[in-house]
């Protein structure tokens, strides 16, 4: 404030001017008469905007580079203090006033440096009204300045000077100090707010980098010091904290030209918020303006422009319009220039042309630069604004669904739908079946009145050479959704619109089919979670084999499921005896032992990668008691010996290399080594102390085996005697005699897919509600609904090619 | 383990006082939507696609087998 001119219009001659001053002065009494016309209003905003008026001067002086401290302290009497350490109010006589400068400033209606474009080149002022306004509206004013190593006071009243300018002493320090209290006659209220405060004062330290600016209520105590050197950047940091910011550090562009500073900071969030603060000259322009319109076209045509050309918007039939863009989107607009021109209702919008085109002329360049030189962050912003485009491309769609349902009813059915014919969704049934040919027979084999029938076959996308991509089609999943006849989305899925209370998902039991049922799970349960919790979702079994033995048919679901039935089968036909057992186990009984071998034999091939399963059965052969045995050297020699001459008979083919005790000296117990070769495959064995109590199983089904049937055992048809049976003493050659024989007979067929079967066999298996087991899908509360949800949820790798695991969803999970 | 939402991954607020479940908000959830109508969700897998498209396509173990060409 040091080239200090009076009145409207610097350059003005200096006679008229003296006159219009006049005016001016009655002036002071309009604000006092009309105050609203000045501040806005005089309640709250009115009230603070004093304060406003005041800091504003300060941070002026800051701008031309003449001070870098604002205090603001609310007294305890109720007034307010501002301080800076500029250069303080110039105290010389006014050439046409003939009063002091500062008296002048004090006094006069739009007197002040911010008026005239040289003194500071931008300016803020909120309305530009000045500190006088502050005074006429203040029941006393305190001014104190430090300039020259002097300190000058004065006080007025309602505007009136009380005192003349003097001064009162000397100093080293500089700047300006006004102490003021807000008349109460002409205020509603005269209670600042500490928040509201701050709240500015924090968006003009940001607004104004480096600045330190100091807000202090006296009577509570509570003080905030707000500085930052990072500027609007930091503003938009501080907006962003706590939202999950798509990229760590906000994108900064700035330039200027033929005086406008221009300064931009940007940071996108995983949220859908758009935060944009504009300001012109450190206002916030809230009804926005040329600032902040350039702004918003420029970056819907650089990000556009952007994507168009890295080829990221393939897969959208309309490019992203600019709220899409601006989603997520936190950004800060700070422009500052001479002669600002505000417009609209409440003045807060930025008026001047020019601004426009030079903040799109810096987006334009500096983003697109930016873009180029971080495309990891470029594409999750071109990501994040296509899913937006899709988000509300899917919104709209659903829309059109939810209204479609109603021709629905009226038979406007999907083409690819064979709808069924009861009406009461409670009894109806839609099969989900994979693929054309097997849609086909279920559509023939199903009942009609009941059941309905949608084929699905997924999509096949060749992405690269040798890769392909499998998903539900867009069709597939609109059609779905009309069929169902629910709806979709949080507000128009309606699940008492449901059509049928039982969804079947029939696919292959190959990969090919549990990757559509997995994605067809994860459809439902992110999109309709409502049906799985209300139990109508399930996952049809069709079979996987068909044993047939004579004229008998059985189908089985399972490679399990098959051998149990063979093993039944022969079972049944067949008669084992024990070692000098009168007695054969035939039947039921025959078939329980043949389970206990088929479970001591799986047991064994599952430790089989450690040890040897000929060496760990011999070893439960020949071993008994406890721990207390392997402490024995002697008995442990005797078992080695008798374990080697048992493999010898048993197995021949297979040679005992070593056999060898090795103590254990922390536990005083001796391991059993064996090196073994077989067809010159050579295997080391070790059973000791840590075996023992892993294999306390397989020691009671080996014990309950021996109970059953003593070896060596002999095997025959039914009806024949024991002589004429063929003897086993190895459990596995008897075990696999045994499934041998029981294969005779049968004509098993393994299905390839569903499509194999034709439309009697699909009914028979898996359509007929009195032959087929369902899997209901259910996620109940509690631990594994969490760990289902992990399973289906689980992390994307690269979120545009968002793949579902292979193997991620096991049925069995679901099981009831 | 905290349900986080699959498509913004912040953290989900009980079922029974989320109606957008499980999701965060309607709006994850028509991003979600719109992502399996641009078909976004997908198995990658390196398959010939004579066998994918083929309803009656054999149940052969080696089909299942990725090609010798897959990096």
């Amino acid at each position: 404030m040091s080239e200090l001119t009076a009145g409207p219009g610097a350059g003005a001659p200096s006679a008229e001017y003296s006159a219009s001053s006049i005016k001016v002065l009655e002036g002071l009494e309009a604000v006092r008469k009309r105050p609203g016309m000045y501040i806005g209003d005089t309640a709250t905003r009115g009230l603070h905007h004093l304060v406003w008026e005041v800091v504003d001067n300060a941070i002026d002086e800051a701008l031309a580079g003449h001070c870098d401290i604002v205090k603001v302290a609310m007294r305890v009497d109720g007034s307010i203090t501002v301080e800076d350490n500029g250069r303080g109010i110039p105290t010389d006589m006014h050439p046409t006033e003939h009063k002091p400068a500062a008296e002048v400033v004090m006094t006069i209606l739009h007197a002040g440096g911010k008026f005239d474009n040289d003194a500071y080149k931008v300016s803020g002022g909120l309305h530009g009204v000045g500190v006088s306004v502050v005074n006429a509206l203040s029941e006393r004013l305190h001014l104190e300045i430090f300039r020259d190593g002097k300190v000058y006071t004065q006080d007025y009243a309602r505007g009136e000077p009380q005192t003349p300018l003097e001064v009162v002493g000397e100093t080293s320090r500089r700047g300006t100090r006004i102490t003021f209290r807000p008349d109460p006659e002409v205020f509603e209220t005269t209670q600042f707010s500490f928040d509201t405060l701050s709240q500015r004062l924090r968006e003009l330290a940001f607004l104004n980098r480096g600045i330190l600016i100091v807000i202090e209520d006296e009577e509570s105590g509570k003080k905030h010091e707000f500085q930052y050197q990072g500027g609007i950047v930091s503003f938009v940091e501080h907006l962003c904290k706590g939202k999950g910011p798509l990229h760590p550090d906000p994108i900064f562009l700035a330039g200027e030209k033929e005086g406008i500073q221009v300064e931009m900071a940007m940071q996108w969030n995983t949220g859908y918020q758009e935060t944009v603060f504009s300001f012109a000259n450190n206002i916030n322009t809230h009804e926005g303006g040329t600032h902040l319109s350039g702004l918003k076209a420029a970056l819907t045509r650089t990000v556009n422009a952007y994507a168009q050309k890295e080829n990221l918007l393939a897969k959208l039939k309309e490019v992203p319009a600019g709220d899409d863009i601006r989603e997520g989107l936190t950004a800060v607009i700070s422009v500052k220039l001479p002669q600002p021109q505000f417009e609209g209702q409440t003045k807060t919008k930025l008026g001047n042309s020019a601004v426009k085109g030079l903040v799109e002329a810096i987006v334009n360049e500096h983003l697109s630069v930016y873009f180029e030189e971080n495309p990891r962050v470029a594409k999750e912003i071109v990501n994040k604004a296509v899913d937006a485009a899709r988000a509300r491309a899917a919104a709209r769609k659903a829309r059109d669904l939810a209204r479609r349902k109603g021709a629905l009813d009226s038979g406007d059915l999907p083409g690819k739908l064979a709808d069924c014919q009861e009406r009461d969704p409670r009894k109806c049934e839609l099969f989900l079946v994979e693929g054309e040919s097997a849609g086909g027979s279920a559509k023939a084999g199903r009942d009609r009145t009941y059941q309905a029938i949608l084929p699905l076959r997924g999509k096949i996308l060749n992405v690269e050479k040798s890769r392909f991509d499998k998903m539900l089609s867009s069709q597939e999943i609109r059609i779905l959704i009309s069929a169902l006849g629910t709806g979709i989305g949080t507000e128009d899925f309606d699940v008492e619109k449901l059509r049928y209370h039982r969804i079947i998902i029939m696919t292959d039991a190959d990969v090919d089919g549990s990757h559509i049922r997995t994605l067809l799970l994860t459809f439902f349960f992110r999109q309709m979670p409502e049906l799985v919790a209300r139990g109508h979702l399930f996952i049809a079994q069709p079979p996987l084999f068909k044993a047939k033995k004579g004229r008998q048919v059985t189908y089985l679901k399972d490679e399990r499921a098959l051998n149990a039935h063979l093993l039944r089968s022969g079972a049944s036909d067949l008669v084992v005896w024990g070692q000098d057992q009168q007695e054969g186990l035939t039947g039921d009984d025959f078939l329980h032992f043949l389970e206990k071998v088929d479970r001591y034999l799986s047991t064994l091939d599952k430790l089989g990668r450690r040890i040897e399963p000929r060496v760990l059965d011999s070893f439960l052969e020949e071993f008994d008691g406890g721990l207390e045995r392997l402490k024995d050297r002697d008995e442990v020699d005797r078992i080695l010996a008798a374990m080697g001459a048992r493999m010898a008979r048993l197995w021949p083919s297979m040679r005992v290399i070593s056999a060898a005790a090795r103590l254990d000296d922390e536990f005083q117990t001796f391991d059993l080594v064996l090196r073994t070769e077989d067809n010159g495959h050579e295997r080391r064995s070790t059973i000791g102390r840590e075996l023992l109590s892993e294999i306390s199983e397989l020691r009671t089904l080996k014990q309950q085996i021996r109970d059953r049937v003593a070896a060596p055992c002999r095997l025959a048809e039914k009806g024949a005697s024991p002589d004429e049976g063929v003897a086993f003493e190895d459990l596995r050659s008897l075990f696999e005699h045994v499934r041998q024989k029981s294969q005779k007979g049968f004509d098993i067929q393994r299905y390839k897919g569903l499509g194999e079967m034709n439309p009697d066999q699909l009914w028979e298996t898996t359509l007929d509600a009195g032959a087929r087991t369902l899997l209901q899908v259910r996620v109940e509360d509690g631990v594994e609904a969490d760990e289902i949800f992990t399973i289906l949820m689980g992390d994307q790798v690269d979120p545009r090619r968002e793949f579902i695991q292979e193997n991620a969803l096991n049925v069995r999970n679901l099981d009831v | 383990m905290t349900p986080r939402c699959p498509i913004c991954k912040a953290p989900l607020a009980p079922r029974a006082e989320n109606r957008a479940w499980p999701f965060c908000s309607a709006r994850c959830r028509m991003v979600d939507l719109g992502r399996w109508l641009g078909e976004d969700y997908r198995f990658a897998g390196p398959v010939e696609p004579e066998a994918a498209h083929d309803t009656a396509r054999g149940w052969a173990p080696q089909r299942v087998e990725p090609p010798d060409d897959e990096a």
